[in-house]
């Protein structure tokens, strides 16, 4: 992208680095790495109990939801955080979120498609 | 973005931010491996909800995958995570030695795993999980269990592969001093980190969905 110098919007800047381990606008600090690292090892810990713990049949639906959204919730601090999603801009957030919205587009086909039979 | 003595300089956009055009691209490449693994997990999912039986009747998926192997080889994996952001940290720093270390323990991390991923392989072989037959302990396997079981590991596995081969570039030129040298100098080594966070990000999802469902 060239800037254009006329242009209001678009300020020609070199980006600075900082070296000094403190928070600005768009860097995290080493802490926030470390504390991501080990919610992340907790949950992966708490993830291989829970075919243990919810190992009947009567209980499947909770193990898929604890699963589930243990998965989910590990993917989004991985991309919040190490790849800074957090810190950047919504148009690039919804340039990561577009396998998102796909996967929301094929279950909602899914649904419908279950359903077919029940229509006359 | 524009390329000055091999030193990226960025604008900040309106809608972008301070993001360089290569991290755009990134993402946008990102974005798209995202939907191929969404296609196969998709089709996973399809084909193991209206099966008869999963793997096999009176099987589960967790008799035959070593789930304590793959939990370890998961933690490794985010270990590889960090040592990634902290190398991105350095290289922000200006800080070769840091920067180097951190990509050397990063490269060791996915060289773990894929080795891991190897020992499965010939384990699950051994026993009779075949990518198109398979049998467990003289019962008869959906022959779908080993088909998507190879298919969406080993594409994720590749991904490891190139990832590993790609943070050897990117090793090379920082003992060249080429990513070091401050400014936006960093911005190959963020690019790497983005697409290794990525691998890892898909293996949580590959691990829930393959492993533990």
């Amino acid at each position: 992208m060239a800037a254009k110098p006329d242009s209001p919007a678009r300020h020609a800047t070199t980006a600075a680095s900082h070296g000094d381990g403190e928070v600005h606008d768009d860097h995290p600090t080493r802490r926030t790495f470390f504390t991501i690292f080990a919610i992340l090892t907790f949950l992966t810990v708490v993830e291989v109990a829970v075919p243990e713990v919810f190992d009947s049949e009567w209980n499947r639906s909770t193990k898929m939801l604890l699963l589930v959204g243990l998965a989910v919730g590990k993917a989004l601090l991985v991309a919040l955080y190490f790849m800074h999603l957090k810190w950047e801009r919504p148009w690039l957030r919804h340039i990561a979120a577009m396998p998102v919205y796909m996967g929301i587009f094929a279950v909602l086909l899914m649904i419908e498609h279950l359903f077919r039979p029940l229509v006359p | 973005m524009s390329a000055s003595h091999g030193v990226a300089t960025v604008t900040t956009d309106r809608h972008f931010g301070k993001a360089t055009g290569g991290k755009i691209a990134m993402w946008m490449f990102i974005a798209q491996d995202g939907f191929s693994f969404g296609a196969l997990l998709l089709a996973y999912g399809v084909l193991r909800i209206v099966a008869d039986a999963w793997p096999a009747a009176g099987v589960s998926v967790q008799d035959i995958l070593g789930i304590n192997l793959t939990a370890f080889a998961t933690f490794v994996l985010i270990c590889s995570s960090v040592t990634m952001v902290l190398a991105v940290d350095s290289a922000q720093k200006a800080d070769k030695g840091a920067t180097v270390r951190w990509l050397l323990a990063t490269i060791a991390g996915g060289a773990i795993f894929l080795g891991i991923q190897a020992y499965e392989y010939t384990i699950l072989s051994q026993a009779g999980i075949g990518f198109a037959n398979s049998t467990w302990e003289g019962q008869e396997v959906n022959a779908l269990f080993g088909s998507t079981f190879y298919v969406v590991t080993g594409f994720h596995g590749l991904h490891v592969l190139s990832g590993v081969i790609y943070l050897c570039f990117i090793l090379a030129g920082t003992l060249r001093g080429k990513y070091t040298q401050g400014g936006l100098s960093y911005s190959p080594v963020e690019l790497v980190g983005l697409f290794w966070h990525f691998v890892d990000l898909v293996w949580i999802l590959v691990f829930t969905f393959i492993y533990l469902l």
